[in-house]
Order: structure tokens, then sequence, then C-alpha cells
């Protein structure tokens, strides 16, 4: 077993120990927690940090050269799967009686090229986060329960990176679903908060269903869990699908639907998507943790693990299924009021172009968007705090021109804007670059499949326009403060559409509370804060440029490192790279134009004179409006398709014990005792008569005890004990 | 101590008890209580000493028959009545030994749970006492009669300690139980008569019929035709139906959650840590064992109904306001796994697959005995407090009895199923086993995850969430109610992190020759049926 192994167990398990020491001396420790959770979380980074060094620059350099340049080299096309670092140990295992196998369950560690990226990923910006969150958690009253959560989560998320296998996989999915469902309810007094958590879980339960369903057809047709087993059996060394494997066709489609399923509950795809805006109901570190840069892309995660498994039907619904969702968030979030619903709604828009690219064979453009995007969205996220810290709003109709206040905030968050809509020279406009690259070369190929492009084209446009959006109405103009405390509430602004509810929001603090000018006393947030925010910002920009200083020429570092460890089937986009550059410059434009014409405040040097006024679309759009405010429609739907008809259910069943079988067994009960009454208690001996005679008579003592109350223990006892005895001499009677 | 003493002093010890108590001078209530819970604490010290015994011992992997003829070790074996070839044969193998282990904690807890009952307290805990004495019984019998004996008698207990120091509604829930499960003994009775009285359809060497042995009797039926197939049909739905009434399993479930809700919160404990069990034990030390060749040919029925219950349990659950009802009704959803794990008869190329299902079955009885026993404790504790069960009512616990909460948490998401905890464990050996047997039955069971999850998040969030002034004030938990609930939390995590380590290593070997001998049978008996249609309609072979 290699040291690399240890390394990496002991980089899941510290958080797991600081998580028992936080969680069992709660009381004791108090404050000190938070401390032991980001000392925990920085030590695992920095042992990943080790590893990750070790893999890419002394194990394997090869994964620097240009892609095509090491395939050549081996001729093979699966060449790089055997670095990976392993040791397991059989958790748990069962004899297998007749047979000559034994059937077991092992735990480990495996960690490749992904894996070490992800692991370095997930605690650099974790730590971030723990950092951030001392300052931004400092005033709540749970403050040490909430760090135990996170390092809880730490755990979970790291073991579930470094799963070998499917089954250990699902052991971490239910436990950083469970860590999601505590901290989404962190403020759980809030009836809604408590309800965004259980709907959380629950629509991840759903997708786990998937899972099971993938596990146990895998499991029962091939015995084993392990990635690279799997592969191994379904697969020829040249990556075609061996059809001699022990597993039909359907049933490999429906293994990999399900477990894309579980995925798809996971990463909030269409149709599972409808949690995860509710869930920005917990403290925002969370969101930006949590729900944006690292569980949620679990999916996209396994996504890319499970590539190899995957028959071409299912990639076509992974596909889809991205498409779709990144298109419906997309147009959600134009017309969200609430900062941070834009960011959820935007989080949910880019899984879904991550979920595209793989389902198109685009692998490592894909996890290149999932490793771009955690750094710019949690910039973000972490941005939207630090603004909620200062002003208490999430509403964007009051606020504005908050860059002077809060400069630091508004240049990061500015930055995370433009990394997100693809601005060259920031990340986001490589990896999406290499997303549009390979639908377009999917389309290429299979002409019918034209909306593959379309989708994203058009989601990618529609990221610019809200994400600038946003940024115009929080940080550009001037601030606008709310008309008065009802319509800070009732968001009403000049420049926004028609009157709405707002629906947050953090701690519960009624509208009521709000500032009327929440600008006026804003601030800048503390060093502890902004700093994550600075860092982030950097890596929103360096993490997707190529060697040739960031030019677009050649394939960015990360996307070679991940190319490097691309499976078997995973397409090589390159002629369509120069398209893609294209399209995304034009989109970019177009998002932009949109965004200047519809929200850039007066007074800016590159301000237009034609204005669109966003009030006046929506009425002409009201139909379309209507359906985007509603999201679709969808949590409606499930609440009148699936929640209210499985309730109904549910009363069905209890009705069913009541009236029914109940009705059945009182009147069994009584039928016998009127028969028994009829020909005497004791007339029909025999083992029929006996049985029956007991049983009622036991119900007349029943009857008799009302009369004559309790207290008369040895009576019954006797009595009973006669019937009894009288039971078993009945039966020896008949028997001998 | 010998082993001889050590068998029999583990049902005998709460019987003496149970006499014990009734001497103690009246008056002196405390006393009764301290006597009670040291013959608990004794019964379920010589549990433990038994399992050490099991455990450490290299002679414990030779299968019961053997030790049976050999050096007795953990076996103990007397004529009784032989007249009717009765013997005192008592034995401890993987599977018993693990709810001996149960039965003994479980009583102990509830014993100390027991501490605020006021009402006849000499008659409360004799009878507490004789119940412990006759349950230890029936996981130790190896001998069909003594088996039944220890069964029936269990019943008496119980009925009175629901009739008497139950709720509102007892007399009706305590006469629907024991109507309920006499109407299930009865069908045991007649199965256990028809393997005493069968001639045999094939030669068995000297073997004759007329045996109440079960270690025999599985031995006659893995091995020989003895048991045609015909007659093991029959024997094996009597068997299961009795069984299924106590485990319980739709549609026999109807008494449960009435004797739940009606009996006091240590019998509730004592009724759904181990009373429930015995159903699952019958099935797997009889109605398998004994009629393998009937349980393979009924396996999808006895597999559907088991679904069937998962999921009929967890939506009756769904709907219940009553707390400790919905405890119950999740009971009988948990318990539907065990009868699933059980008929997940798929034997082809081996019985390695079907092994993980009667694993997880008997994993599901250990775990759900620890959550279940766990969670109608919480639930006494809080109606101790708040005197309510309703949850429209509950709500904001969190805040006001943190420790209590945390508990909770910990037992109700063991029970969901959470990976770390010991029904994770449990319900995925099931569930992939039962995908072995049948993907349409597994997609099902697997399904069910989705409505465990929203009754049991929705239970947390109507008892600990939200605010709630008007429960302001409720003391957190006692130093008693630690004592009874930590050891409970901590066996919740450990079983569910180390499950090899902590039961698996010792309990499965039993269990996988189980099994193995009931896949050996169910290809027997169908040998010297050759001459008949493989598939004869039950009733037409009775008619022969």
């Amino acid at each position: 077993m290699p040291w690399q192994v240890g390394l990496y167990a002991a980089a899941v398990l510290i958080p797991l120990a600081a998580f028992l020491v936080e969680i069992l001396f709660i009381r004791s420790l108090g404050r000190l927690n938070a401390r032991i959770a980001t000392g925990a979380i920085a030590a695992s980074c920095a042992l990943s940090a080790i590893g990750f060094v070790d893999y890419f620059l002394v194990e394997n350099r090869a994964a620097f050269a240009e892609p095509g340049h090491h395939e050549a080299a081996h001729g093979e096309a699966v060449p790089h799967e055997a670095h990976a670092w392993e040791g397991s140990f059989d958790w748990v295992i069962l004899d297998a009686p007749q047979e000559g196998r034994r059937l077991a369950i092992p735990l480990g560690v495996r960690v490749d090229g992904l894996a070490a990226i992800m692991f370095l990923m997930v605690t650099f910006v974790a730590t971030l986060i723990h950092a951030y969150s001392t300052s931004y958690m400092a005033e709540d009253a749970r403050y040490p329960r909430f760090f135990a959560y996170l390092s809880l989560f730490c755990f979970s998320m790291l073991g579930l990176i470094a799963s070998p296998n499917l089954f250990m996989i699902f052991l971490f999915w239910e436990l950083v679903g469970v860590c999601s469902y505590l901290l989404i309810g962190f403020w759980y007094e809030e009836k809604p908060n408590a309800d965004a958590a259980n709907k959380a879980f629950v629509v991840n339960r759903v997708g786990d269903v998937g899972m099971l369903i993938g596990l146990g057809v895998l499991w029962s047709a091939l015995g084993t869990f392990d990635f690279r087993e799997v592969v191994a059996i379904l697969r020829h060394p040249d990556g075609s699908l061996d059809a001699a494997a022990p597993i039909s066709y359907g049933l490999l489609t429906l293994a990999g639907l399900g477990i894309f399923a579980g995925c798809a509950g996971k990463s909030a795809q269409f149709p599972l998507h409808v949690w995860l805006p509710d869930a920005m109901a917990g403290p925002t570190p969370v969101s930006a943790l949590i729900h944006a840069a690292t569980m949620v892309a679990a999916g996209v995660y396994l996504v890319a693990r499970f590539f190899p498994v995957f028959t071409p039907e299912v990639l076509d619904v992974v596909a889809y299924a991205g498409g779709i969702t990144l298109f419906i968030a997309a147009t959600i979030a134009v017309v969200q009021t609430d900062y941070k619903k834009v960011l959820a709604y935007s989080t949910v828009s880019q899984l879904g172009f991550m979920m595209l690219a793989l389902g198109v064979g685009g692998w490592a453009a894909g996890v290149f968007h999932l490793l771009t995007h955690a750094f710019f969205k949690a910039l973000l996220f972490l941005g939207a705090g630090s603004v909620y810290h200062s002003v208490h709003t999430y509403e964007m109709a009051g606020l504005g021109g908050l860059r002077r206040k809060m400069p630091t905030t508004a240049a990061t968050m500015l930055v995370g804007t433009l990394a997100i809509s693809g601005v060259p020279f920031f990340s986001g406009f490589y990896s999406k670059d290499a997303i549009l690259a390979a639908a377009l070369a999917k389309v290429a190929a299979e002409p019918h499949h034209a909306l593959l492009f379309v989708l994203p084209a058009v989601g990618a446009v529609l990221t610019t326009f809200y994400m600038f959006r946003m940024w115009f109405l929080v940080f550009a103009g001037e601030p606008r403060g709310f008309p008065d405390p009802h319509t800070a509430r009732v968001i009403h602004a000049q420049d926004e559409e028609h009157a709405l509810a707002a629906e947050d929001s953090e701690h519960g603090v009624g509208a009521a509370q709000h500032d009327l000018n929440p600008v006026a006393h804003a601030h800048e947030s503390p060093a502890v804060m902004t700093r994550p925010l600075v860092i982030l910002a950097a890596l929103s920009v360096f993490s997707g440029w190529t060697i040739w200083l960031g030019l677009p020429i050649g394939t960015p570092v990360l996307e070679r490192m991940l190319a490097y460890g691309a499976p078997a089937g995973a397409i090589d986009a390159h002629w369509a790279h120069w398209y893609a550059v294209g399209a995304s410059l034009a989109i970019l434009a177009l998002g932009l134009l949109l965004a200047v014409l519809y929200y850039a405040p007066a007074g800016l040097p590159f301000a237009p004179s034609l204005r669109l006024s966003p009030a006046r679309a929506a009425v002409r759009f009201r139909p379309l409006y209507a359906l985007f405010k509603n999201k679709w429609y969808f949590d409606e739907l499930y609440a009148m398709a699936l929640v209210r008809p499985c309730l109904r259910l549910a009363k069905a069943c209890a009705g069913l014990d009541r009236l029914v079988i109940d009705a059945v067994v009182n009147g069994a009960a009584r039928t016998v005792e009127l028969l028994s009454r009829a020909g005497g208690m004791f007339d029909r001996l025999g083992v029929d008569g006996l049985v029956n005679g007991l049983a009622a008579s036991v119900y007349l003592a029943g009857d008799r005890a009302r009369s004559i109350q309790t207290g008369r223990i040895r009576n019954y006892l006797m009595f009973l004990a006669l019937a009894v005895i009288g039971l078993f001499a009945g039966v020896f009677a008949w028997v001998g | 101590m010998s082993d001889n003493l050590l068998l029999t002093s583990l049902w005998l010890v709460p019987l003496i008890g149970a006499g014990a108590v009734l001497l103690v001078p009246k008056g002196s209530e405390r006393l009764v209580k301290y006597v009670a819970t040291a013959f608990t604490a004794v019964a379920f010290a010589l549990a433990l000493a038994a399992l050490a015994a099991y455990v450490g011992d290299a002679r414990a992997a030779a299968p019961l028959a053997e030790r049976a003829a050999s050096d007795g070790f953990l076996v103990v074996r007397h004529d009784w009545i032989p007249a009717f070839h009765i013997q005192y044969y008592l034995g401890l193998d993987g599977i018993s030994v693990s709810l001996v282990v149960l039965t003994g904690l479980t009583s102990l807890l509830a014993c100390l749970a027991s501490w605020p009952i006021e009402k006849q307290v000499r008659g409360y805990y004799s009878l507490f006492l004789l119940l412990a004495a006759s349950m230890t019984g029936v996981f130790l019998a190896l001998d069909l009669f003594l088996f039944y004996v220890f069964f029936e008698v269990m019943l008496l207990p119980m009925y009175f300690l629901i009739a008497l120091w139950g709720g509102e509604n007892r007399e009706y829930a305590a006469i629907k139980f024991l109507l309920y499960t006499l109407f299930g003994s009865v069908f045991i009775l007649v199965a256990i008569l028809i393997l005493y009285f069968w001639t045999g359809d094939a030669p068995a060497g000297d073997f004759r019929g007329g045996s109440f042995d079960i270690v025999k009797l599985t031995a006659i039926a893995s091995t020989t035709g003895y048991y045609g197939r015909w007659i093991q049909d029959w024997v094996f739905v009597l068997f299961l139906v009795g069984f299924l009434v106590k485990l319980p399993s739709f549609p026999f479930h109807t008494w449960l959650p009435d004797a739940h809700v009606q009996a006091p919160t240590p019998i509730s404990m004592i009724l759904a840590g181990v009373l429930l069990k015995i159903g699952g034990y019958g099935m797997i030390r009889l109605a398998w064992p004994l009629a393998p060749a009937g349980a393979l040919d009924w396996s999808y029925v006895v597999a559907a109904l088991g679904v069937f219950s998962i999921l009929y349990g967890a939506l009756a659950a769904m709907a219940q306001t009553d707390f400790k009802k919905l405890v119950a009704y999740s009971s009988i959803s948990h318990m539907g796994y065990v009868t699933l794990g059980m008929a997940a008869m798929n034997l082809a190329g081996g019985a390695g697959y079907y092994a993980y299902g009667v694993n997880g079955a008997m994993y599901m009885m250990l775990a759900h005995g620890i959550t279940s026993a766990a969670m109608f404790f919480l639930v006494g504790v809080i109606y101790d407090r708040a005197h309510t069960r309703d949850l429209d009512r509950l709500g904001g616990l969190n805040n006001v009895m943190p420790l209590y909460g945390a508990v909770s948490y910990v037992i109700f998401f063991g029970s969901m199923g959470l990976p770390g905890l010991c029904g994770f464990v449990a319900e995925v050996f099931v569930v992939l086993a039962a995908f072995r047997y049948s993907v349409a039955l597994g997609v099902l069971a697997a399904a069910a995850v989705v409505l465990t999850a929203g009754y049991i998040l929705w239970t947390i969030q109507r008892v600990f969430l939200g605010r709630n002034e008007a429960w302001k004030g409720l003391p957190d938990l006692s130093p008693r109610e630690i004592g009874i609930s930590a050891p409970l939390v901590v066996l919740t995590v450990l079983m569910g992190v180390f499950p090899q380590a902590l039961i698996l290593s010792w309990m499965s070997p039993s269990v996988d020759r189980m099994v193995a001998g009931v896949a050996s049978g169910a290809t027997t008996a169908a040998g010297p049926m050759a001459g008949r249609p493989a598939e004869a309609p039950a009733i037409v072979a009775e008619a022969r």
C-alpha cells in the first residue's frame, strides 16, 4: 500500500476526529469548536496539497503534455487508469456457502488524478469558508454546533471523493445529504427553513432510490461495486462494450439511469432540481460550500466516475437532463429579485452545463467546469454573504450603489460575474468554451441532437444577462432604498418588475424589520471575510489559464491534467475549439448588451442612450414572465401529482386498517364469543373448540374485569393458567 | 459455570425473580423495584457471559447438531417426557445468542424505564420477569414442544401487562393482542404436529418421525426427502402465518398499533424490542429450515408480502398523528424487511446472495430491537412530561430539551437507515439480496426509502423543530433516562460502523449455515417428488 493512501486516509479522517471531539465536548469547548474545525480542514488541505504535488509533479508529469501527445505515445485507449493509489479493507464479508468466491463489501481509498484535484479543491475552498464563517456566524447562538456540522460535512465529502466503489459512494452520499439537511435547517425555529431541509432530503432520497437500483442491479449481476472492476467486466480494453458481460444491455441501461437519478438528485438536475433554491434557507457559507462548490458537484463527479459504465442511451439522458436544467434554471434566475436566489438558480444552471458536457462526451470539459465553477460560485456566494452581513436584506430592489461602501466585495463579485459570464482571461471562459466545443462536436456528428448546442448557447446568454443584472442592481448606480416598510417586503422599485412577495429570509427576520435604506449604514466586511473573497477571485481568474499567459491558445493546464485521466469514450473536440470561441464571444456580447440596455445605471461612462424597461418587458411577455416567476410551476405540479396523492394513499392505508381489517377482526371476535356463549363455554372440547373457547373466555374475562375491576390478578392468572393447561391437556388427549 | 447451568439459568433467573418480587412485603415498593432490577441485571450479565463463551470459544464454530452429539458446548439436552420424545433441549448458536443478549439488554432497560410505575408494583414486576423468562426460553429452546410452551406462556404476562397497566382503551388492545396471537399459535401448533406425525415420503435413515427435536428435523429437512415437497408447502404456510402474526406483517398486523398505544412505555419497549423478533426468529429457526422446499415454493408470495408490508407500514405511519402509533407502524414497515430478506431466495449459482438477505433480516431484527425500543422510550419520555403524544401539539422541543433532541436524532436517523447507523446495514443487505431475487421487488423495496425519510423527517419536524411556547421549561433527560438511552445510542452507532467486528463475525456463520441448509433442502425435497408433477397444487396433493 503506497504511503499516499495513508496520507489521503488521514485527510479524510481528520475532519471526522474533529467532528467527534466537537460534538461530544460541545458544551465545554464552546467557541473553540471553530478553531478545531478550521484547523482540521486546513490540515486536510495541506495533506491534499502534498498528494496533489506528488501526483502531478512527481509521478505523472506527462499530465501536462498537450492532449493527444501522450495518447500517441501509449497507443491505448485507457492509458492512465493505472495511476491511482489505493488501499482498502473488507467492511463486511460473508461466506458464500456453496460458492467459490466470497461476496465482500470493501471500504477504502483510491486516489487518481481526478480525485487528487477534487481533494485539493474541496479542502481549499472549505478552509476558506471555515475562516469566513468564524466571522460570519460569530453572533449565532449555535456557533459551536455549526462548526461541528461543517466538520462532519468535510469528512463525508472527502470520503465520497476517495471512494473506490459505488457502495462507499452511496454511504457518503447519504452522509453529505444529512449534513446538508442539518445545515439547511440550521435555523430550524422558522418553519420555512425546516420545510426546505425536509424537501432537500426527501428529493435527494428520490434520487437515492435510483442509486439503490443501480447498486442492486450491478451487484446482483456482477458481484462487485468497484468502479474499475465493473468497467473491466463491461468493456473491452479498447473501450467498446463487451457483449459477453454477465448483464443484459437493458439492465445495464437501467442501472445507469438509476445511478444518474441519484446524481440528478444531488446535483439538482431536472426533474429533481426543485430542492436547491429552497436550500438557500441555510446560512450563506453553507450555501457557498455545500450548495455551490462541493456537494452539489458530487453528482457531476459521480457521472464522471461512472462515465464508462453508462450506455449511449444513458449519456443522452444525462445530456438532455443537463440541457433542460440549465435552460429552465437560467430563465428563472432572470426574474429573481433576491440576489441569493439568483445565485442559487445560477448554480442549478451551471450544474446543468456540466451534466450536458459529460452527456455529450466532453468528459474533461464537464469536470473542468466543475472546478472553475467551484471557485467562482463559492466566491459569489461568499460575496453575497458579505453583502447580507452588511445590509441584512436579500432584496435587490432596495440596494444599489454598494460598490462605494463595499469596494472589495464589489470588485471580487465583479470578478466572479466576469468569470461565470465567460469573459476571456477569466476561468469560466475556458471551461464554458470547452463545453460548447464538446456540444458542437456532438451536434456535428449527430445533427438531430442540435438542441444540445442550442440550449447551452441560449443558457449562456441568459447567464451573462442575469449575472450582470445582479451586479448592476446591487453594486452600481445609487442606493435606491425601499419606499416604505410595506414595500420593503413587497418589492416595487422604479426599475423592477411587478410587486411580488419576498420569500426570504435568512434568520427569518421579518421584512418589516428591514431598513428603509439598507445601504445607508452598509460597511465593508472584516478582513477575515474579504480575504477569502480575494483568494477565490484570484483562482476564478487563473484556474482556467493555458500556459500561454491565459491566451486562448492550446488547452488550459487544468483541463490537460483532467484529460490525462479521461476514460475511454470521452471525445476529443479539438477541431470545434475555435468555433466555440467564436460562439462564446458572440454569446457574451449579446448577454452583456441586453444587461446593459436593461439594467446599466445612468451615469456610467459606457451607459447607452437607449434604455429598455424591465417592467415593460414583464408586461409585454406576461405569460412567459409568470412562468419564470413561478419557477415553471414545478412545486405546484409536484404537490398536486406526487405529494398530495401520497398523503392520500397514506390516509387510505391507515383507514384500511381501521375500517376493514379491524372490522373483520372485531367481527370475528364477536362471532366467536356469541358462538361459544350459545354452546356453553367448555362444551366443545377438541382442539378447535378449545382454542375458540379460550379466546372467547378471555374476552369474557376481560368483560367481567371491568365490573370487578383490577386488583384480582391472582384470579386472572389462575384462570389463564388453567386455560393453558387445559389446552395442552386437550392437545395431548388428541395426540395420544 | 457449566453450560448446563448457564443455559438453564438464563431463563430460570428471571422466573425466580418473578416469584421473589411477590415475596417482598407489601408497602416496600422501592425494594420491589430494586429486586426486580437486580434480577434483570443478573439475567443480562448471564446473557453476556453466554455471548462471551460463544464468541470466545473455538468449539462454537461447530454446528449445533455436532455440539449436541459430542461435547455439549452451550447445549443442554435431557429427556423430559420420554413417552412423546419430548426433550428439555436448549442450545445457543449465533442466531439465538444475539437475540438472547438483545432480550437481556431490552429487559434491563425496560425495567429501569418502569421506575415511574406506581400501580400494583409487585404484580407488575412479577409479570414483567415472567415475560422476560419466557422470551429467553423461546430463543433457547431446541425442542418444538418446549418452544411452544415458552411461546404460549409469554402471552399471559403480556396480556396482563397491557390489560392492567395500559392506557384508556387497554382492555380492547389486550384482548386483540391475545386473540391474534392465539390465532397464530394454532397454526404453529398444527405445523408442529404435522411434522411430528408425518410418516415420510422418502426414507431418511432410521428416522421415522415422532420427533420434536428442531436440530434433527432441520437436518432431515435439509438432507432428505422425508418431508415431501407438498407437505412442506403446508408446513411452511402454517408456520408462516403463525409467525407473521407475531412479526407482524400485513394483513395480520392490526393488533400492534393498538397494543403499543395502550401498553405502558416499558412494555412497548419489550414488545417492539423483543417480542416482534420472536416472529422473525420463528421464521429463521423453524419455518425456513424445517420446510425449505415449501419456503422456496412460496418465496415470491412471501417476498411480495414483505415488500407490501414495508410500503404499507411506511404509508400508514405517515398518516398518524399519534407519536406512538407512528412508531408502531414504522415497526411494521421495518419488519417487512425481515420477511423480504428471508424470502429473497435466489439460489441459482449458489446461495451467497441469499445469505446477504438472511443476514440482513437478522441484522434488521437486532437493529430494530435497539432503535424501536429507544423510540418507544423516547415517546414515553415526552409523554411523561407533556402528557400528550399528539404530533400536532408537540414541537420546538429541540430548544427546550437539547439532549433529548440529540438522542432522538441519532435514534431516528438510525431507524431511517442512515449510513453509519445500524438500520442502514440491515436495509442495504436486504435490498441488495432482493435485487438478486427480483428486480421489480428490489425497485419497490428501494422506493420505500423515500417514504421512510418522509415520515421520519416529518416527525422530527413536528416534534423538535419550530417554536412552541407551551413546552417551555420542560426538564431535559434525567440521569436515569440518560442511563437508559446511552447504551441504545452507542449501539445504534457502533452497529452501523462496525457491523462485521461487532455482530456479523460471530453471527453470520450460523446464519450462513442455516442458509446452506435451506438451499440444500429446497432442492433435495424435489428429488423424491420426481414421480409427481413438480408443481403439484397443494390441494390436489392433499386429496391424494
